[in-house]
């Protein structure tokens, strides 16, 4: 125990001894964590670069617009088409396009829709895009659709009243409708009490009518037989035909007479009705009129309601989808639909030769320099530049083999890259030297070869996470933002994308082609002063040796004397 | 004819004198043996004569023998590297490449054209009989052979000065025989030599010149004779009687071939040219005048015992 705590102890010692191993070892990753930390450290909103679309900028739209504004994103119009718009997100200036409908407000049964434009290659970024940019969207979607239900809640209010109106009414109606009721009880109760039974109290007035028809039957045959014989004396039938009318009359005497008095009495009971009827006439009148009324109060209770239908009518939106969601997105994707590997290549492709390059030109530096020969080589008859681009050149050739390896193998998967290949080796090349010489420079500084691969790996890992792979870079602060735009990596994985995604062609690329390149003759120059002071340093320390020999000496030379 | 010189060079630093005005000249063909204890300065002598360090103060002249004209070796440093190899004290190869292939990389950045170097390199294996192992990576050889290897890679562009860094160091005797009589065999061909050591009785046989340096001064700077010079003990001492007519002696010694008469309290100390040729004349006066012989010295002062006498401040 007591051995394993002593090694330990030694262990220890000897790391934070050697100043390279301590600086990478502990405090590599402590800087690390603080400069993320403080990348980070943000609780802004994501400054995101919007641009807008819409057949016109209705006062509801710069509304929608100004409501983004607020939130800390810059937003871009664009008045005449959205392609424009588009052409920036593949240049990545801008992060989504939106198309608007030339008015936010919902007055049919149909939605609106608002159109988004995404960059699928940019995976960490195209969901957060989506859920800020939406966050607004559905905030405007909702407060239409609050509008909408307090339409249709106004409308009905106003219903309501109108209905509470006409319920009055109506009540009215129905006491008139009471009225009307019972005066027609009334009229019905009078008429069923009139009498309307014939008075037949003699039973002789009973047959009395049998009897006289039969008898005029019979003398109507007499006097149809009479002047219908052809035997018979004219003046015969003329004495017959009066004996007949003898007959006649004496039908018509007594129980004629008998009759007229039951009819008489007939007729008192007939006069008894009319009174009645008029009398029921008059209230019939009455009631008429009282319908009459409730026939005008029908009338302006049907206006009343007609007016609410109409009220009703006028509110438009009645679907409830388009009143729960006034506003529905499509999300468009820009550029050709593809997997997500396409959308990943770019960042791998630069994430591999970033690393590769990185660790590369640090090994190899780092070889040279604990190499037993590195001595020898400054008495070579040979230049700084010489050994420099020796080194490039050896870690070029290396990362052209590992990129001739992974594109052989991507064909395999992604047919387009062909088409693109040239323009993406190029900007490939570019960046492999931009972090040889990075790597070639951290291999400079440090001492020993881990210290050394440990600060490449750090300083990759540094650019790595700074560069909007693992998390988008519109989460960091602005000023870091905007120095992060120079971050070459993300400045090649920008390029690689554009070309390989949108087959950008290089002449629309050329600015950060030109920065990338830039770095890598900045790089170049920095190396060389790296080698001049590498050769003082070796000078340096073998000064140093011997400085501490003579003071040794003279301390040495003191104790004896 | 000189190949290299130094005027009035100065290595200064932090305020400390590394080596201080050092005066020197190697001529073409010398074999060069430097010594001083450790730390007295003798490697950054020899990195001021490869051009690794400038001097602080003074200058290297390197001669033209095309131009004969003198030369910076500061401002002419990648000329001049054409006509030097260096090798320092720890092998300096690539340990994975082949015998032949560090010979072939080091000798094509000297920019040497094909055949040239194709034979020079085939001569160089054989007079370092690595023949047999130029297949071999440097890492597998033995502890000699690499010394052998590294002394190849100096000299594979045909240096007209070979520079070593105690290119002893680390061998036992019989490889430090070896190398040093192979480093012989190169000043042999016309190659000016010059190393450092602490080897003395291999420096003492085998180089026309030392360089002994002191505390970051150059001592002695000569002949093996001029070196040993001051300590030469080939010296008569006599001893004079009372009353003895000392000018009337000194008169008759003057007549001698000797390089120097010195008067102690007890008698003179007398340096001869030539020991033994003086010897019996100086016998003869000793004879005349009646004189004690007291002592008598033959023994010439080895490198080691001057070197000895150097470092222990007695002259």
């Amino acid at each position: 125990m007591q051995s394993l705590l002593l090694i330990t102890k030694k262990n220890v010692k000897l790391l934070l001894r050697a100043k390279g191993s301590a600086l990478v070892i502990i405090f590599a990753p402590l800087l690390l964590i603080l400069l993320l930390g403080l990348a980070y450290s943000t609780g802004t909103q994501l400054g995101l670069h919007l641009g807008i679309h819409a057949p016109t900028f209705s006062d509801d739209v710069n509304s929608f617009i100004k409501l983004l504004e607020d939130d800390g994103y810059t937003i871009s119009t664009f008045e005449t088409s959205i392609d424009p718009c588009i052409e920036e997100i593949k240049q990545g200036k801008i992060h989504s396009c939106i198309i608007l409908p030339a008015s936010l407000q919902v007055e049919g049964n149909t939605q609106k829709e608002v159109k988004f434009y995404v960059d699928p290659s940019r995976v960490n970024l195209v969901w957060a895009v989506q859920q800020a940019v939406e966050s607004k969207f559905n905030f405007k979607s909702q407060e239409i659709s609050e509008s909408l239900t307090n339409n249709i809640f106004a409308t009905l209010t106003s219903a309501k009243s109108g209905i509470a109106t006409q319920k009055t009414s109506i009540l009215d109606i129905k006491e008139k409708g009471n009225g009307v009721a019972s005066s027609n009880e009334e009229v019905q109760k009078t008429l069923k009490s009139l009498d309307l039974e014939a008075p037949v109290t003699n039973p002789k007035t009973a047959n009395i009518t049998g009897d006289v028809a039969n008898i005029k039957d019979k003398i109507g045959d007499a006097r149809g037989a009479i002047s219908s014989s052809p035997t018979m004396d004219p003046i015969e039938k003329e004495e017959i035909g009066d004996l007949l009318s003898n007959a006649e009359s004496e039908l018509n005497g007594a129980g004629i007479k008998e009759l007229q008095a039951e009819l008489q009495a007939t007729k008192e009971k007939f006069s008894l009705i009319a009174s009645a009827v008029r009398t029921s006439s008059t209230k019939l009148d009455k009631s008429t009129e009282r319908i009459q009324n409730t026939i005008k109060a029908l009338d302006e209770v049907e206006i009343g309601l007609t007016n609410i239908i109409e009220k009703l009518d006028a509110q438009k939106v009645t679907d409830s989808d388009v009143i729960s969601a006034p506003l529905v997105s499509t999300i468009e994707q820009v550029g050709a639909q593809a997997s997500f590997l396409n959308y990943l290549f770019p960042a791998i492709l630069v994430l591999v030769i970033m690393f590769s390059s990185l660790l590369l030109g640090t090994t190899l530096v780092m070889m040279e320099k604990n190499s037993p020969a590195f001595l020898r080589n400054f008495f070579l008859p040979i230049s700084k530049g010489t050994f420099i681009a020796a080194t490039y050149l050896t870690t070029l050739i290396m990362i052209s083999i590992e990129v001739i390896i992974i594109l052989a193998i991507s064909l395999f998967f992604l047919d387009e890259i062909l088409t693109t290949l040239p323009s993406v080796a190029l900007v490939l090349v570019i960046t492999a030297s931009v972090f040889a010489f990075l790597g070639m420079g951290v291999g400079y500084i440090f001492i020993s070869e881990e210290t050394g691969v440990l600060g490449s790996i750090s300083l990759g890992s540094l650019f790595l996470f700074l560069s909007g792979i693992l998390l988008p870079l519109e989460g960091l602060p602005l000023w870091l933002r905007e120095m992060n735009q120079f971050n070459p990596f993300v400045i090649a994985e920008k390029l690689v994308r554009e070309i390989f995604i949108f087959s950008t062609p290089l002449v629309d690329v050329l600015p950060e082609l030109s920065v990338i390149l830039g770095y890598a003759i900045l790089l170049f120059l920095l190396i060389w002063f790296l080698e001049t002071l590498v050769h003082k340093h070796l000078v340096h320390r073998f000064m140093k040796n011997h400085h501490r020999a003579h003071r040794q000496k003279d301390k040495q030379n003191k104790n004896d004397a | 004819m000189e190949v290299i010189s130094l005027k009035d060079v100065t290595q200064r630093y932090k305020k400390v004198n590394i080596l201080e005005n050092v005066n020197l000249s190697i001529d073409q063909g010398d074999m060069v043996g430097v010594i001083g204890q450790s730390g007295s300065g003798k490697t950054t002598l020899l990195n001021l004569i490869t051009g690794f360090i400038q001097p602080t103060n003074g200058e290297v002249i390197y001669y033209s023998k095309i131009h004969h004209e003198e030369r910076s070796l500061t401002k002419n440093l990648n000329k001049i590297k054409k006509h030097m190899g260096f090798t320092p004290q720890h092998n300096s190869f690539y340990p994975k490449l082949t015998v032949m292939e560090n010979l072939l990389h080091f000798g094509r950045l000297y920019d040497l054209d094909k055949n040239t170097l194709k034979d020079n390199i085939k001569n160089l294996l054989e007079f370092t009989q690595l023949s047999h192992h130029k297949t071999k990576l440097a890492e597998h050889l033995s502890g000699g052979m690499q010394k052998r290897l590294d002394i190849s890679c100096s000299l594979v562009h045909k240096p007209k000065i070979l520079v070593l860094d105690e290119p002893t160091a680390d061998l036992d005797p019989i490889l430090q025989k070896e190398i040093l009589h192979l480093l012989q065999e190169v000043n042999d061909q016309g190659i000016t030599v010059v190393f450092a050591s602490h080897h003395l009785e291999s420096i003492e046989k085998i180089c026309n010149k030392v360089v002994i340096i002191n505390d970051g001064r150059v001592h002695s700077c000569g002949s093996l004779d001029d070196v040993r010079a001051p300590f030469l003990k080939d010296h008569f001492r006599i001893k004079l009687p009372k009353g003895a007519n000392k000018e009337h002696i000194i008169e008759r010694l003057r007549g001698l071939p000797i390089k120097n008469i010195i008067q102690d309290r007890n008698g003179l100390i007398i340096t001869p040219n030539h020991m033994e040729q003086t010897m019996t004349q100086l016998m003869e006066i000793i004879k005349d005048e009646g004189l004690q012989l007291n002592d008598l010295h033959f023994k010439k002062a080895s490198l080691n015992e001057v070197f000895e006498k150097i470092v222990g401040g007695e002259e």
